[in-house]
């Protein structure tokens, strides 16, 4: 009994220990405490975004010459990743526990599934909450069980539908608000050969933002989209499924470029370019470079015409791309010192300077945007609606709505028959996930 | 008359190891092979006992077969393994084509070796490039269809790989393009080394192209063409991702309508995150792939036997 009595002393004595050595440990790191090293350190950043916010390299150049003016000692190397190639390289990165320190993640999802598999570090831990609370959509998108996991870096504004004044014109046409307008506009282009608007599916992306933008209208929360990936709610229920009916209209009123399926996403684009499509889809970031590609005065930047009289019908999402911090990183805190530089005042007006779009952060200065385009797109994104993709696992968008965007939109199934695939993906991926709902459920809350 | 090859440089595959030892009488040749089979042993062996483990955990436990049963009932992974299934037709084409491009070749007198290159040259093209290539040039509003509608061909103008009905039969038909020219060399190969004796003989007796080519050359060619057969049986079971990938900006579609075995385990893998079931998913198809490998063998033996005891 004496041994016993004592073994539980000794255990209670080490863990009283540890418990006071992890609190130190954390109080240490939060806020920077730790005296920043003196010696040579090397970040490695994997990074994407140039394709939709075209200046971002030069961005990243500066910033990264601007900080080794700071902190000589710290050399930042970056490599920009492919917009397929973006979440593979990174899993293969984390499965080997080794590659960059810091990475780019999209918003929402793409960033919470790197957190709950144990891949980065959460951001919160070493950046303080006062610096954060000032980076836009991190509490929104990015918490998981009070920790921010990556730090927002940009806006998205998610997504602008871009009209040309002049193609619609000719043909006697205004610019469509409601749904029924746009089957309207629709059906008279699509007598003249020229489709409303421009699109290409073939690399699946583009079927994730036309689910939030037109899927976005009939739900009143991220929650909704949250209970349907749990179970509570399903993906046939009518406030999830009518999109997809929508969709099959569009089809059916030839509203698209007959090859939609054979051309990626940015290929489609150039249509409207162009000047051989009425309107089209393209990044919040890239909508100005756009409209300015065209001449501004023929171009309206709007939401996707109404068809619900749902909350957020007739709004733009708003969702940030956001950059974490490995788990493996060596050198965590360094990281995020960079992190933070990158949110000082002369880095956000070098982005809008860099891009013309709009960096995540509420201290950037709207009064300093002139350009009207801009300023709507960026007004906006504050608050906008929530961006769905990045509600739902990663793979039902790509098993279920990459792929049933592309046979609606060939016309080989039907709006009812995805939204029944898409709940049976969901189904089974509650079964080959066994955190899934547990994950989801937390982040709800 | 041909003299028969000396009985120690027949190539024979061995019953078992016993054969092999049995056979070496000097230790060197185990020597100089032992480096590499040590390497091979070592990268494949573990990778191999590390996915069996693999494919029986979640996250570290132990789960049994419950990974098996969530592969074999995904609709998706069915889709896949039908997929690979249905380009399995594509190789007896590839058989055929490949011979009557050997013998054309073979019987051209001008300008052989412009032809030769010319047939060889898809296969030593990269993949990507030719995905890339093919991608544009099989878009609806395409290079292919401009200059079939040109030629006032309009019903053939299709989206080649826009339409999920004709998506993976187009892939075929570029997997056929490529790979035809390494069947056609293999062949030549051993067609140029046949006696001619017999070729010539068969001519004087008044055998005609195609009766000398179907029943003098094709059977001599025999062993050749089984491996070239069973070669591309496991490229279309296991080695068509980079055209699915390439040509579908790894997506498979559209649809499923492109998904190939080898796209469902990297997906699994690198976009699901769901190594376990990758890992599951490879090791089905390995088996699957074993079935041809030892299939080959047990014919490649047969002929070997048949060949040298005539």
């Amino acid at each position: 009994m004496k041994i016993r009595g004592k073994a539980f002393a000794v255990g209670c004595a080490a863990a009283v220990l540890l418990t006071s050595l992890s609190f130190t440990g954390a109080s240490a790191t939060v806020g920077s405490k730790k005296a920043f090293p003196t010696k040579p350190v090397t970040l490695t950043m994997w990074w994407w975004g140039d394709q939709e916010a075209p200046g971002a390299k030069l961005w990243v150049d500066d910033t990264v010459k601007a900080y080794k003016k700071k902190r000589p000692n710290v050399t930042i190397k970056t490599v920009l990743q492919t917009t397929d190639g973006l979440v593979p390289a990174f899993a293969a990165a984390a499965a080997a526990k080794s590659g960059p320190d810091l990475q780019y993640f999209w918003g929402g999802i793409y960033a919470q599934q790197p957190g709950w598999d144990g891949q980065i570090a959460p951001v919160s831990d070493y950046i303080p909450a006062a610096e954060l609370k000032h980076y836009i959509n991190a509490s929104t998108e990015l918490s998981f069980k009070g920790k921010i996991w990556t730090a927002p870096w940009y806006v998205n504004p998610s997504f602008p539908v871009l009209a040309r004044t002049d193609v619609l014109s000719k043909y006697n046409l205004e610019v469509p608000m409601t749904w029924k307008d746009l089957l309207n506009v629709c059906d008279v282009l699509s007598a003249e050969g020229v489709p409303a608007l421009a699109g290409g599916v073939k690399d699946g992306w583009f079927g994730g933002w036309l689910y939030s933008i037109i899927g976005g209208q009939s739900v009143s929360s991220s929650k909704d989209v949250v209970a349907a990936v749990v179970g509570t709610q399903k993906f046939t229920d009518a406030k999830h499924a009518d999109w997809w009916t929508r969709l099959q209209e569009t089809q059916e009123h030839k509203c698209w470029n007959s090859d939609i399926n054979s051309l990626e996403l940015y290929q489609a684009q150039q249509l409207w370019k162009d000047g051989k499509a009425a309107m089209t889809v393209v990044a919040g970031p890239d909508a100005p470079n756009f409209a300015n590609s065209v001449g501004a005065s023929k171009v309206v930047v709007m939401a996707m015409p109404k068809w619900s009289n749902g909350k957020f019908a007739g709004k733009m999402g708003s969702t940030s791309q956001t950059i974490g911090i490995t788990q493996w990183s060596k050198n965590k805190e360094v990281a995020a010192d960079f992190l933070m530089f990158s949110h000082e005042k002369a880095q956000l007006n070098n982005w809008f300077k860099r891009t013309g779009s709009m960096p995540a952060d509420d201290r950037f200065d709207l009064n300093s945007v002139k350009d009207p385009v801009k300023k709507a797109l960026f007004q906006s994104a504050l608050p906008g609606a929530p961006y769905l993709e990045n509600f739902i696992p990663a793979q039902l968008d790509t098993d279920a709505v990459f792929t049933n965007v592309q046979l609606v939109l060939a016309g080989t199934k039907t709006g009812k028959a995805a939204a029944a695939d898409m709940q049976a993906v969901m189904e089974r991926l509650r079964k080959t996930d066994r955190n899934l709902v547990k994950n989801f459920t937390a982040w709800s809350k | 008359m041909i003299k028969p090859a000396p009985t120690e440089y027949r190539f024979t595959v061995p019953r078992n190891l016993g054969a092999v030892f049995g056979r070496l009488r000097t230790p060197g040749p185990i020597l100089w092979i032992l480096p590499a089979a040590l390497c091979v042993t070592l990268i494949f062996g573990y990778s191999i006992v590390d996915l069996v483990q693999q494919s029986f955990k979640y996250r570290g436990d132990w789960v049994g077969f419950e990974n098996f049963s969530l592969v074999l009932t995904d609709p998706l992974f069915r889709i896949a393994i039908f997929h690979n299934f249905l380009l399995l037709f594509t190789v007896p084409i590839l058989a055929v084509m490949s011979f009557i491009c050997a013998v054309l070749l073979f019987e051209t007198r001008k300008g052989m070796k412009f032809y030769r290159s010319a047939v060889f040259l898809p296969y030593i093209l990269p993949i990507p490039v030719i995905g890339v290539v093919f991608g544009q040039l099989l878009q609806l509003n395409g290079a292919l269809n401009s200059a079939l509608r040109a030629m006032g061909f309009d019903s053939l103008a299709l989206d080649w790989l826009g339409d999920p009905k004709q998506a993976l039969w187009t892939m075929s038909g570029i997997i056929i393009w490529k790979e035809v020219g390494f069947g056609t060399i293999l062949i030549l190969a051993r067609l140029i080394s046949l006696p001619l004796e017999t070729l010539e003989a068969a001519r004087i007796d008044g055998a005609g192209f195609f009766r000398l080519h179907f029943q003098v050359t094709l059977p001599q060619l025999r062993p050749v063409i089984l491996f070239y057969v069973i070669n591309e049986a496991i490229v279309m079971v296991s080695w068509v991702f980079n055209y699915v990938y390439v040509m579908t900006n790894g997506q498979g579609g559209p649809g499923n309508a492109t998904v190939v075995s080898e796209l469902y385990i990297y997906r699994s893998a690198f976009q699901n995150k769901a190594p376990e079931l990758a890992a599951t998913s490879a090791l089905l198809l390995l088996l699957a792939t074993s079935v041809f490998i030892i299939g080959f063998f047990r014919i490649q033996r047969n002929i070997n036997k048949g060949v040298f005891d005539e």
